[in-house]
């Protein structure tokens, strides 16, 4: 919550605990998927999707790789957050490389120095407090921080 | 490629000028631009076949907009398509109505879009939704983080500096300063040296307008009944394609065609290019004039890019060395881009640019008209470049 608005918003399009509920193995533990027909790992996860490149269906709980390094990031201090995240700005963003190749848009925590935030360094997975759902549970996920 | 039975044609065309009066409901705004279509070219309401309509299915909350689209247009009980794709999907219907007309089914279709943004906080309803919802907008990740982040990627891989940014836009301003129906045609005139400056003010300057509220129709019909309604009849193709939503997928996303790129190339766009291209028998160095949808100039250039204009990586080279000016080979932008037309989203982000092709075509574009066009070519995108739209108009006369 931030000072201006103290209140928590709740908006016509705001999400389900159901949807939540569906994510928590990719939101938790950065579960994705192999197709195990032709081994190509996926992020998000596609269970009972089609393989893009093989074109089966079969896939496989995947756990990817929970370090990685920065491909480049952005402050967003443009203002206009994502429903649940105003008291965050300004936020540091990031679009990572895991180390097994999948890349993933997050947010970088914990940032004491910005001048840290260059493309190759080192990050690592974290799991952070997100934002509160309508039903004012708080909801988990990944967040990235700077490896050591 | 199946076997396309006839060519299309399109013989008119409107956009709601800005300013659309708060007090219009979304279906007023629709029947505006389909009304000022029929209009321009003859066409009677009772002899459109059928109407492919986007709209923003987060904006427009009803839930079974076609029978409502109909009975507004007043065409029942005759066909509407609604197509809720986000900004480019007027694109999709676009690529609708000429499927239509092609395969001889329909005669005379309407293709058209709308979007009343301000139906809820357009904000809210728009901007922050991500494009694939579980992990990007539910984990914080809006269109303009996207936006940013693919900008100041797209600026160190291929070294483009402010100067390109700021000459884009300046070029883009020069041309809505041209043309009545750009939201900025009566304002200042903006500095070059300011465009180009590294400040928050100059960021913002270098982006689209917002210009609210806005609807657009175009008239296509099949090549034989064309002259019946205009002696100036232009030849219209379209293709789309799209990428994976999930925007870290767009790094060397394991399928072919995307595999070689990754945020700062438009491989989706690439792609909607080879097949248009075919299509209409042309190749890119054949494009006379160019529209391009630009929510930032650097988004711009990687279109300029993707249509085949210049190489990959060389928009700011294109741009700095005076590649959007009515004396290029290929002017770019002449309906103004982003900064006259804004972001009209489902209204008119496709059609804006085919509308002033068309109107290029014809020669009926004033001081912005580039001299002797024959083919003209226009992008846009949804949804991050999910979905990218290209289309093709050429001389029918």
């Amino acid at each position: 919550m931030s000072e201006q608005f103290t209140d928590q918003f709740v908006r016509w399009d705001t999400f389900s605990s159901a949807l939540w509920y569906r994510t928590r193995a990719a939101r938790y533990r950065l579960e994705g998927t192999r197709c195990t027909s032709c081994g190509t790992c996926f992020f998000p996860p596609r269970t009972g999707l089609i393989c893009p490149v093989c074109y089966e269906r079969a896939m496989e709980p995947y756990a990817c790789a929970q370090t990685g390094q920065i491909v480049t990031a952005a402050l967003d201090d443009v203002g206009f957050p994502a429903v649940g995240y105003g008291e965050n700005l300004p936020r540091i963003q990031a679009i990572i490389c895991l180390d097994d190749g999948i890349h993933l848009m997050v947010d970088l925590l914990q940032v004491a120095d910005p001048a840290l935030v260059q493309p190759g360094a080192r990050v690592k997975m974290v799991l952070r407090k997100h934002k509160r759902e309508d039903t004012g549970a708080w909801v988990y996920g990944y967040g990235f921080v700077l490896a050591e | 490629m199946g076997k396309i039975l006839r060519k299309v044609m399109m013989v008119g065309g409107a956009i709601t000028p800005p300013g659309i009066p708060m007090d219009w409901t979304w279906r007023q705004m629709a029947t505006e631009a389909f009304w000022n279509a029929l209009k321009s070219c003859g066409v009677a309401v009772k002899d459109v076949d059928m109407v492919a309509c986007n709209y923003n299915d987060r904006a427009i909350a009803d839930s079974s907009p076609g029978p409502q689209i109909a009975d507004a247009l007043g065409i029942l009980p005759k066909p509407v398509v609604p197509i809720a794709n986000a900004c480019a999907g007027n694109g999709i219907a676009s690529y609708v109505a000429w499927n239509a007309v092609a395969s001889g089914r329909c005669d005379i279709v309407v293709s058209m879009g709308f979007a009343r943004s301000d139906n809820y906080d357009a904000m809210e309803a728009m901007n922050t939704q991500g494009n694939y919802v579980d992990f990007d907008y539910l984990m914080g990740m809006t269109h303009i983080n996207y936006g940013s982040m693919r900008d100041s990627y797209y600026r160190r891989k291929y070294g483009v500096g402010l100067d390109a940014a700021g000459q884009w836009a300046y070029q883009c301003n020069l041309y809505a300063r041209q043309n009545p129906l750009a939201a900025n045609y009566n304002k200042p005139m903006p500095v070059l040296e300011e465009l180009c400056a590294d400040t928050p003010e100059a960021d913002r300057d270098r982006q689209a307008t917002n210009r609210g509220g806005v609807a657009s129709a175009m008239v296509f019909v099949g090549e034989e009944l064309a002259r019946n309604f205009t002696d100036k009849p232009v030849v219209f193709d379209v293709a789309y394609a799209f990428r994976p939503p999930y925007i870290g997928n767009f790094f060397n996303y394991p399928v072919e065609g995307m595999k070689e790129y990754d945020m700062a190339e438009l491989p989706g766009l690439m792609a909607a290019a080879r097949e248009v291209y075919q299509v209409a028998g042309i190749t890119g160095k054949d494009i006379d004039v160019l529209q391009v949808h630009d929510l930032t100039a650097y988004e711009g250039m990687m279109a300029v890019e993707a249509a085949g204009i210049c190489e990959i990586g060389r928009g700011k080279d294109y741009v700095l060395s005076g590649g959007m000016s009515l004396e290029s080979r290929c002017p770019v932008n002449t309906y103004g881009g982003g900064p006259a037309f804004g972001h009209g989203s489902a209204g008119s982000d496709f059609q804006a640019g085919v509308l002033e092709n068309f109107w290029q075509l014809r020669g009926e574009c004033g001081e912005r008209q580039v001299k002797d066009a024959k083919i003209g070519a226009n992008t846009s995108y949804g949804t991050h470049h999910s979905l990218d739209v290209m289309g093709v108009v050429q001389k029918g006369w």
